[in-house]
């Protein structure tokens, strides 16, 4: 950089960019790239010891300095010229997403029952296959580029520009588009999956960019504190604004598979590698529920009036719709998109709020539901049968008789989803409709009430499965190893804790969204 | 003004491609035609806003789209050599 | 009618009929060859708007990188390179009524936003020297982000693509320098774009 710098004039000085406040993101990409050096120097066998750690001291180290940012009162602004806003919100998001990538990369390094293919490159049932399986290899460059998505998804809800903003996407998406067609089993699925995945995802950042596109034109610039300002003296291209604001929303409500951008999602989490479904159904959404969070509190408070029918719509569309067709799912991982896709109903509920109480709120729900998430898609992988992962629900037939533990556990899970009290589900429901019916959306919180009461009716009827009925000769056993039983035993706990005492993780939330954002 | 016209049709052109086109590489084209549409409306409201913003965010546009090129090809690659197709209805191993 | 407007009205009538051919054609290699003619139209309308480092880079990435990568692909995955009918989905008329429908809304909305808004050309005003300080200066978080997200893309192209990771298993464990040659290879490519 400086050397370019200065080639084209010798006047520019270079911008302040405040290292300190950048350095959580800063560790994760610093990691990932050690990774892609490690990947070229290191000898096959030894990388995986040498990835494995590093991607998780990476995350952990990131993590601690999340924290402490969080904790020093210092006077937090926008940073690096003003492209990353760095304040509260920002924090509890990033350090949400840190941790949850820390739970989710113990599934992705689950060696003993390996989800990933040995060699991407080798056709599917060909001899190459066979031999590199036999081998016992892994592809790991998977930590790099799982490193590289999380720092997307870092950027992501942090951006203070739109320009900032369709980068961080781009870098959390990429990543994520080839690691989906990265499965072991069933490989043919996994990889339309990343083609859908793919082909849909560049289609809705295309969305994005020309929303983008008609806001710059409307507001001379890409800064959300710009439009904002914009939109307070208004007059003349409303109507480019709103086209603006439409095609920008598209972009991010597929990102949260909201209702008619959500025919991805089931697709997509149930041909991934589950490790990768759960890293997906957790940190993705909790980084585009943060973007949309910024994107609609920023730039367009001043024209909540305009753009809250659009989501009183969407939201009761993505409430039932989830709820209903979750219903007829067979597959496990079909039916735990769907409950995702509802869940996202219900944190755009904590969006239509635009308070700061629905602010706070919609960060606890994140952080409730993304533990919960990859709690229950670690048991997923756990029960296993001859050919991999037994996804109908059919198979599941008595595990509660054949495993106790790990079914009551995720009974556990479902009920949490569900919202019955006394688990981190009940309490992050309870805060976000508590806020919407403050900001005047009651009818929003009776369709998520009833939505919850359907959504219970196919949780309920899994448990019944797992419980009540007789399991198959031929059943699916559970295979537990440290990693996964250590990712469960993390979720299990914060979904108790959060349940069971949830205020110092409430006030938590309050506290970050006491600032609002920055602008 | 016109250039923010001609990008608008050149959008909505890239949209209905992606809508009716079956092969993923044709698909793929028309999305880089809509992210063609986005770097002209933004190159014209650079102009007419008078400042260079535009332009800076149309050209890394266009890194982005390089980008998104390569990953999609090799997407597009892996998943034809599997299946000796690259139409997108044909991906019909996951079904409602 | 200036000259700028009857340039514009050429270049536009360019550029919207072969993005028309791109979305109708039957054959595949002809979409991507009229997408070289509509995305070199769209370069020679960035000069007339005097974005003259944008017009260069959208000849260089799109015109010379990215359509030749599609070519390649559609190489490499045998396609058919004759008449093929199986290109469309059934669901034409539905998507043309959307299509017409949207255009119809997106262009209102421009005009009705727009209708006066008319700055007269600056000659100069986009050479690279000014969107290069003008980088440097407000953009430079995103374009080192934009370094990553190179090197992320081009190692996961060769996990995708890249077939002798392990061959041979059994014997030939103490050639790793070998194996290891070509993502060694890889990886100072993305370096050297990280630097950029």
């Amino acid at each position: 950089m400086n050397s370019v710098s200065v080639l084209a004039a010798p006047e520019i000085h270079a911008p302040p960019v405040e290292f300190s406040q950048l350095a959580p993101m800063l560790i994760v990409f610093g990691a990932a790239i050690v990774g892609v050096l490690a990947e070229a120097f290191v000898a096959r066998p030894a990388r995986y010891a040498v990835q494995f750690p590093l991607a998780l001291v990476g995350l952990a180290a990131a993590f601690c300095w999340t924290l402490w940012l969080g904790f020093s009162e210092k006077p937090q602004h926008a940073a690096a010229d003003g492209a990353v806003a760095v304040d509260g919100p920002t924090l509890f998001i990033q350090g949400t997403i840190l941790v949850l990538a820390m739970l989710s990369l113990l599934l992705i390094a689950e060696r003993a029952q390996d989800a990933f293919t040995a060699q991407a490159a080798a056709l599917p049932g060909s001899e190459a296959e066979q031999e590199s399986m036999a081998d016992g290899g892994i592809q790991t460059e998977i930590f790099p580029l799982t490193l590289f998505a999380v720092g997307g998804m870092m950027l992501f809800p942090a951006a203070n520009d739109l320009l900032t903003m369709f980068v961080g996407l781009e870098v959390m998406s990429l990543p994520l588009y080839l690691l989906c067609g990265l499965a072991r089993r069933r490989r043919l699925l996994s990889q339309e999956a990343a083609v859908k995945y793919f082909l849909l995802g560049a289609f809705s950042s295309a969305f994005f960019l020309y929303g983008t596109a008609l806001l710059y034109g409307y507001a001379g610039s890409v800064r959300l504190s710009a439009i904002s300002a914009a939109l307070s003296r208004s007059g003349g291209s409303e109507t480019l604004l709103l086209a603006g604001v439409a095609l920008l929303s598209v972009g991010l409500l597929f990102k949260i598979g909201a209702v008619p951008f959500h025919p991805w999602k089931p697709d997509v989490y149930q041909g991934a590698p589950t490790p990768i479904t759960a890293l997906m159904a957790s940190c993705t959404v909790v980084a585009a529920v943060g973007a949309a969070l910024r994107v609609f509190y920023v730039a367009f408070e001043t024209l909540r009036w305009d753009w809250r029918p659009m989501m009183w719509g969407v939201a009761i569309l993505t409430m039932m719709v989830g709820a209903i067709v979750a219903i007829t799912q067979t597959d496990i991982k079909r039916m735990l998109a769907y409950s995702s896709i509802a869940h996202g109903g219900f944190l755009l509920t904590g969006i239509v709020a635009t308070s700061e109480s629905g602010l706070s709120a919609t960060l606890f729900y994140l952080a409730a539901y993304g533990f919960t998430t990859v709690g229950a898609f670690a048991i997923v992988t756990m029960v296993r049968d001859t050919t991999g992962e037994a996804g109908h629900l059919g198979r599941w037939a008595g595990l509660g008789r054949r495993s106790p533990v790990i079914a009551g556990i995720f009974a556990f899970f479902l009920l949490a989803f569900a919202g019955i009290p006394l688990t981190s589900g009940f309490t992050g429901k309870f805060a976000v409709f508590q806020a919407a019916a403050d900001g005047g959306a009651v009818p929003l919180v009776i369709v998520g009430v009833l939505s919850s009461a359907i959504a219970a009716f196919f949780y309920v009827r899994v448990i019944v499965v797992m419980f009540f009925s007789e399991p198959e000769p031929d059943a699916p056993s559970v295979v537990t190893t440290a990693t996964t039983a250590t990712a469960v035993a993390l979720g299990l706990t914060a979904t108790v804790v959060l349940g069971v005492l949830p205020q110092p993780m409430l006030d938590l939330a309050g506290q970050a969204a006491t600032q609002l954002f920055v602008r | 003004m016109n250039y923010v016209i001609l990008s608008a049709i050149l959008f909505t052109i890239g949209a209905l491609g992606v809508l009716i086109r079956r092969n993923a590489i044709v698909v793929f084209m028309c999305v880089e035609l809509m992210l063609n549409a986005a770097n002209l409306a933004f190159v014209s409201f650079a102009r007419m806003s008078g400042n260079l913003d535009g332009q800076v965010i149309a050209f890394f546009v266009m890194v982005v789209a390089a980008a998104e090129v390569v990953v999609g090809l090799a997407i597009i690659m892996t998943i034809f050599r599997s299946r000796r197709s690259s139409s997108v209805d044909d991906a019909n191993l996951l079904k409602y | 009618m200036t000259a700028q407007e009857i340039v514009f009205l050429l270049l536009g009538v360019v550029t919207v009929g072969s993005a028309v051919l791109v979305v109708t054609t039957r054959r595949l290699v002809h979409a991507a060859l009229w997408l070289v003619v509509s995305f070199g139209a769209l370069a020679g309308s960035y000069l007339v708007l005097t974005a003259e480092f944008v017009a260069w880079a959208q000849v260089l990435i799109y015109v010379g990188a990215v359509v030749v990568l599609l070519l390649f692909g559609v190489m490499l995955t045998e396609a058919p390179i004759g008449r093929s009918d199986a290109l469309d989905s059934g669901n034409r008329w539905a998507a043309l009524a959307i299509a017409t429908a949207t255009a119809g809304v997106l262009v209102t909305v421009v005009v009705r936003g727009f209708k006066d808004a008319y700055l007269p050309p600056r000659p100069g005003g986009g050479t690279a020297g000014v969107i290069g300080s003008s980088v440097f200066r407000g953009w430079v978080l995103p374009l080192e982000v934009l370094s990553l997200l190179l090197l992320a893309t081009l190692v996961g192209a060769i996990v995708l693509s890249r077939t002798d990771v392990v061959r041979e298993p059994s014997d030939d464990h103490d050639d790793h320098d070998d194996h290891g040659d070509p993502a060694d290879h890889g990886d100072h490519d993305g370096q050297g774009r990280g630097d950029a």
